[in-house]
């Protein structure tokens, strides 16, 4: 077990050693780190909290086929550890060692892409990151490389040019060139579990999943940390200090994504970025679902795992799991088992997990081919913006029309995903039409009793949930389902 | 020099791109630096009964925990109306206001002292809400009024009445830097404050006051601030106090830089309005007289409230000629923190009020809204006076309204919306086209005023000083571009310094978009100043050359990075090889330039006046398609015409008016500012305020400035620019509004307010399903 951890920054192999005498603790952010260091003051909070991305740095790592994979992230949501056997890429390190600015840096430049630049450390490294993994972006995919970027100044539209003409060009950078010496750098750190400990905190970033298992049986309490979007706000926001944290998010065995004829398990801990190319096509509906989830930063961390242990009301990967009739996979040393998801959560935040389990996987059934599935989300903004109210929805009919199955999974409406079930069964063997709908509809405004928060009042919930399924049926009679494909 | 512009990228970009550029977080300090906390009111109204500050006294590390008897000065931050105490004493009047202070090593230990503070305290009954502060009399100041012509007789005479109320909401600056202030002790009581402040000379002269030193001891320097629109003019000068009296109790360095909650928790908004309107109409939709009442949340403290009011009344006719308008306002006092200046300033509050008036009569009249605006559009020759006596000059309403009805296939889109809503049952689209006359100058009018020192090297190189401030609109770069072209040199010569108190002194705030207009006056000014020294001497150098035809120093010229008679071309010595020569003949080369506006004049008593140097002009054309059941829109196609005069550097303007344009849009759609019951605020992270993103702009967006004359009378032709556009997003409102509106086929008037979240839109639908079944019923 090692004590310390290596990443590199600067083209360096750099040594970061916790302790009751290090000003550093493992539950450090990134962000905090570089700001400590007097040399890398360009990185910039906005928020502390995963919305702006002015704290945005990109982490590459050993990807597939010996190549570099990079990806953006907010440095204020990442704990020191994660950094283990990773490359930290920060604005300062764009320039070419001739001292040139980056494509991406010089883009911006000429574009006009900055006012009060506060932003601009930020937008220049998840343009990097776009840079990097899509030559000659669309709209969209430029679109959604800033999502996780706020800029109050320029109204985007010169980021979005500095975009296009910065990819067209290809990705060939220094950082290919270097990318062999940085693979054996990162190679040369060995693959070792961590434990670390200082003044408040026990931090353990096992390597191998039977050793996680073990820690959480030796260690009910500590809290499991997979992507850390969640969880980190706990430190950066409530300033509460994590006693004991068990990091999963060196576990290869969780990143696993594997299918057969029948299902395709995730791994819980694989980074939900990771797993969209994986179910674009077998499963659009939470394709589409985790298309609004977060921003590129959030996605990069972010797992299933995390949404489910945290199990928010309001997760929205949750409803479209429920409605696909995804089972979990929960582990411990004694074995595992697996929980239709409707089952795990038993309340507000409160699931059947036991203290000594940790969720390893979640498998989906391959779908039949009449099973229609969709999923929806609403919130106040498009963009990175967790949902008022989302839903999750399967459908199969007979010949005749009429409702073979359905489920209507809701997010927001109630105190853990709910599904609508008085409503499925007034549906259930009826015809699927307008009329049908209708009544049903009305039927959902009495089944829940959702809260008035920050977000939207109850009424404006029950308004939602019933159109939801207005605009199910209107999807299944090839109608557009968002203004997207009205659009087009 | 030609009259060409100029789109030279921003004096700074290539250090934001590289993470150069350094914010007041960034400064670096020596290892002596304490971080300072505030620590804030949990309660909207509460009475202090008793605190024990031992404790956290005693925590290792901990330097100094201060309360308001620890203020060695005045406890006292208002700047206008003495009526805000710099930390609270008896009582606190609102969630989020200051009432200890402390000094630590670590943010940790802060955390912890103020964990150990023990505060008894007593709540009292809290107003957070405009109905209440009415129904209480709770009256901040007087009642305005802005009046013309006699309204109750011409709405008698009116064929059609309308009436009605609507709701605008606050709004958080969102600067992406929050406050921050990095004091550092000097000999004796000299302190030096390092502020992402808008106004450094208030900052100065607040801190003098808070610490009871005199202001020569105080300086106050600003590099850049990441982002202030408007938020920084006053609400900086709390950070920096505050941070003052740590340094000063301390005697070691202290920076506080709020956390984005807490900055959101304690600083002020952009007022929300609760306005009340009457207008009488001809039955082509030529308002006839109309009356608004427009009242204002200011919040637990005057701040800037008073010029605000009077801005919104002043924008309350935005482009329209009233014959008899009648406007009234008021500010109401609720336990809510002091409201502030944010771009527009009121400006967008007023402008809302009138454009929903207008929108009303055409859809009662069934009439195309873009039309009866232009209808109502003050005209060049008559019916060109304000409402408070200001004739409306070089007014380029017309001619825009033409310009943009034609770039933008308004009519045929027109018919192709009405069409697409004809077809489609779940979505519909909307279109409206809103206008901008937005006038220019602080409305206290001393204020217009600027200063400038210009120093020149004997290498030749330009440093500029001036009173305005940096925080992304542009204006070191445009300041240096106006001092390379005065000087007839490339930019390369030329530096803007960072403003600081000691340089400049007795400057107003960068606000009301007056940056450019009057520090680079006070720039030219400065450099006629140099000029003419420089012209004298180098005229003798010429002179005693050229004995038999002397040089006149009149007709030397600065250009192409030279010095040159005008009259013997052949006469000319390199700008760089001139300055030696000045020293050796001991001139001076540093200059101080100073500006004020000329010819405005404002009776805030009597509502009359000039209180605007000009106007500048605006006029958006928005599309929007609406989800009518999830109530989310998407902006398909902007376009906007603006008026800038002849730009000093077009890509800097472009990019205020889609700057300003989408922080509009962000107030006019999913931002939205919500308190508890108890006066806490709810939307406190951006977890659940929400800014426009990258999604949110028009996917299709089109700008363009309007070629025209320069613009008489200011720096190089150019017209201000960073607030105006600000009120072109209600285009997107109200097309939003036209959305909702043809769910009942613009039969019936939708509810609406502002912002146009997905909620007022929902509702708002559900409102007009319910009435229409019930006619149709009937
Ligand atoms: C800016 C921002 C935007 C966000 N947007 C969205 C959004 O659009 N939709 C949404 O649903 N969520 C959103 N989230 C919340 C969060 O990203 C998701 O819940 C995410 O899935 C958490 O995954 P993680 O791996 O990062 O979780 P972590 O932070 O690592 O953990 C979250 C919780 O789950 C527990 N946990 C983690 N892994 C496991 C495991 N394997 N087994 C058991 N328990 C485990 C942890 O102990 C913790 O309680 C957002 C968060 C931020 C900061
Ligand atoms: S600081 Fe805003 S996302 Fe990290
Ligand atoms: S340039 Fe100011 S926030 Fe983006």
């Amino acid at each position: 077990m090692a004590s310390t951890i290596s990443f590199l920054l600067d083209g360096r192999t750099t040594t970061v050693e916790f302790g009751h005498s290090s000003i550093y603790s493992p539950t450090t952010t990134v962000l905090n780190y570089l700001r400590s260091l007097p040399e890398h003051k360009g990185v910039k909070e906005g928020c502390g909290q995963g919305d702006c991305g002015a704290c945005t740095v990109v982490l590459a790592e050993a990807g597939p086929a010996g190549r570099l994979l990079y990806r953006s992230v907010d440095s204020c949501l990442v704990f020191l550890p994660m950094l283990h056997r990773k490359q930290l890429i920060t604005v300062e390190n764009l320039r070419h060692p001739n001292g040139d600015l980056h494509p991406v840096q010089r883009a911006l430049v000429d574009l006009h892409g900055s006012q009060c630049g506060f932003c601009t450390p930020g937008i220049v490294m998840s343009l990097f990151a776009l840079y990097k993994n899509h030559p000659r972006p669309d709209r969209t995919t430029i679109e959604d490389a800033f999502a996780g970027n706020l800029c109050r100044c320029t109204g985007y539209q010169p980021i979005i040019a500095a975009a296009q003409r910065a990819c067209a060009e290809g990705n060939a950078d220094q950082f290919n060139k270097g990318e062999e010496a940085t693979l054996a750098l990162l190679n040369s750190i060995p693959r070792d579990s961590l434990r670390l400990e200082s003044a408040e905190t026990m931090y353990y970033r096992p390597a191998a999943l039977s050793e996680a298992l073990a820690l959480k049986a030796n260690h009910p309490a500590g809290i499991v940390v997979t992507g850390g979007t969640d969880i980190a706000l706990r430190v950066t926001k409530n300033h509460d200090v994590l006693p004991e944290v068990i990091d999963l998010s060196a576990l290869d065995e969780m990143k696993l994504i594997a299918e057969d004829a029948f299902s395709i398990s995730i791994g819980a801990g694989a980074p939900l970025n990771d797993v969209m190319p994986r179910i674009h096509d077998v499963f659009p509906s939470l394709h589409r679902m985790l298309s609004v989830f977060g921003s590129q930063q959030i996605r990069n961390m972010a797992t299933f795992g995390g949404n489910l242990g945290t199990a928010s009301p309001i997760g929205d990967a949750l409803p479209v799991l429920v409605a696909l009739g995804t089972t979990v996979e929960l582990s411990s040393i004694t074995g595992s088992r697996r929980v239709p998801m409707q089952h795990y959560f038993t309340g507000y935040r409160t699931t059947v997990r036991r203290p000594d389990e940790i969720v390893t996987a979640v498998i989906l059934p391959k779908p039949a081919s009449n099973l229609i599935t969709r999923s929806y989300k609403i919130s106040k903004r498009r963009e990175l913006d967790i949902s008022t109210v989302s839903g999750g929805f399967s459908l199969r009919l007979n010949e005749r029309r009429e409702v073979e199955s359905i489920v209507l999974a809701f997010g927001g409406m109630a105190d853990r995903v709910k599904r609508a079930e008085t409503v499925e069964n007034f549906l259930a063997g009826r015809k699927w039409n307008r009329e049908t709908v209708d009544e049903a509809s009305s039927l959902i405004e009495r089944e829940c009793n959702p809260i008035s928060d920050a977000r939207a009042s109850a009424e404006m919930r029950r308004i939602a949930a019933r159109n939801l399924l207005l605009k199910f049926w209107c999807e299944t009679e090839g109608l557009e389902a968002d203004v997207e494909s009205v659009v087009q | 020099m030609s009259n060409q512009s100029y789109s030279e990228t921003n004096e700074s970009a290539d250090l934001h791109v590289t993470g150069e550029a350094v914010y007041v977080d960034d400064i670096p300090v020596g290892g002596q630096l304490l971080t300072g906390r505030v620590v804030i009111s949990p309660y909207a109204h509460a009475k202090i009964v008793s605190f024990d500050l031992r404790d956290a006294r005693r925590i290792p590390g901990v330097h100094a925990v201060l309360a308001h008897a620890d203020i060695p000065g005045d406890n006292q931050m208002g700047p206008v109306v003495k009526d805000e105490p710099c930390l609270a004493a008896d009582e606190v009047t609102f969630c989020g206001q200051a009432v200890f202070l402390i000094a630590a090593e670590t943010e940790q230990q802060c955390r912890e002292a103020e964990r150990l503070i023990q505060v008894a305290y007593e709540p009292l009954d809290a107003i957070l809400d405009i109905e209440t502060a009415m129904s209480n009399d709770s009256l901040m100041g007087s009642h305005r009024r802005i009046e013309r012509g006699d309204v109750e007789a011409a709405f008698a005479a009116s064929d059609h009445i309308i009436e009605g109320e609507l709701r605008t909401g606050a709004q958080e600056h969102w600067y992406l830097e929050t406050q921050a202030c990095l004091c550092v002790p000097g000999e004796r009581d000299e302190i030096t404050a390092y502020s992402s402040t808008q106004h450094p000379s208030e900052t100065q002269a607040l801190i003098a006051g808070v610490l009871g030193i005199r202001r020569n001891s105080v300086v106050v320097e600003v590099r850049r601030m990441g982002g202030g629109f408007g938020g920084k003019e006053t609400q900086a000068n709390h950070t920096a106090c505050w941070t003052a009296l740590l340094c000063r109790a301390t005697r070691r360095p202290v920076k506080i830089r709020l956390f984005r909650d807490d900055d959101m928790i304690m600083t002020g908004k952009r007022h929300r309005f609760l306005t009340r309107y009457k207008a009488g109409f001809t039955g082509n939709g030529i308002l006839e007289a109309v009356r608004i009442e427009l009242n204002a949340d200011g919040g637990a403290a005057t701040d800037l409230s008073f010029a605000i009011l009077e801005r919104a009344m002043l924008h309350a006719d935005n482009s329209y000629y009233i014959a008899n308008f009648s406007v009234t306002g008021a500010i109401w006092k609720t336990n809510l923190p002091p409201n502030t200046a944010m771009r527009g300033f009121g400006g967008p509050q007023g402008t809302a009020a009138i454009e929903t008036v207008v929108d009303r009569v055409a859809r009662f009249l069934r009439k195309d809204p873009a039309e009866i605006r232009s209808r109502n559009f003050y005209g060049t020759i008559s019916r060109n006076t304000t409402h408070y006596g200001q004739t409306v000059e070089n007014n380029r309403l017309p001619e825009m309204y033409n310009q943009l009805i034609r770039s933008s296939d308004y009519r045929e889109r027109r018919i192709a919306v009405d069409e697409f809503n004809a077809t489609h049952e779940f979505y519909k689209k909307g279109l409206a086209l809103t206008p901008v006359k937005f006038g220019i100058s602080f409305t206290t009018s001393f204020l217009n005023q600027a200063g400038a020192l210009v120093n020149i090297y004997t290498d030749g190189t330009i440093l500029v000083n001036h009173g305005g401030t940096e925080m992304g609109q542009g204006l070191h770069s445009k300041i240096r571009h106006i001092a390379a072209r005065e000087f007839g040199v490339s930019l390369k010569r030329v530096k803007v310094s960072a403003t600081n108190t000691s340089k400049v002194p007795n400057t107003s705030a960068t606000a009301a978009s007056t940056g450019s207009d009057l520090n680079g006056m006070a720039v030219r000014n400065a450099a006629a100043t140099l000029k003419s020294r420089i012209a004298e001497t180098i005229a003798e150098v010429f002179s005693e050359e050229n004995r038999s035809s002397p040089t006149f120093a009149s007709h030397i010229v600065f250009e192409d990075e030279s010095i040159i008679d005008g009259d013997h071309p052949e006469r000319r010595i390199a700008f760089a090889d001139a300055m030696p020569i000045m020293q050796h003949r001991q001139v001076s080369l540093s200059a101080t330039g100073y500006y004020r506006t000329p010819d405005i004049g404002w009776d805030r008593e009597k509502g009359r006046g000039k209180p605007f140097h000009y106007y500048a002009f605006g006029m958006a054309v928005s599309e929007v398609l609406l989800d009518l059941l999830t109530g989310r829109h998407k902006l398909l196609r902007t376009d906007i015409l603006h008026d800038t005069g002849t730009s000093i550097n077009p890509a800097i303007d472009i990019g205020q008016v889609e700057g300003g344009f989408i922080q509009g849009v962000g107030w006019c759609t999913t931002e939205e500012i919500k308190w508890d019951e108890n006066g806490r605020l709810m939307t406190h992270s951006p977890d659940t305020y929400k800014i426009p993103t990258v999604g949110d702009i028009p996917q299709d967006f089109r700008v363009s400035l309007l070629r025209t004359d320069p613009n008489p009378g200011t720096i190089h032709g150019s017209k201000a620019v960073g607030e105006p556009p600000f009120m072109l997003s209600l285009s997107v409102w109200l097309a939003i509004k036209d959305a909702v509106s043809a769910v009942a086929g613009h039969e019936l008037e939708p509810e609406f307010s502002l912002p146009a979240t997905y909620e007022v839109i929902l509702l708002s639908i559900e409102k007009l399903k319910a009435k229409t079944l019930k006619e149709a019923s009937l």
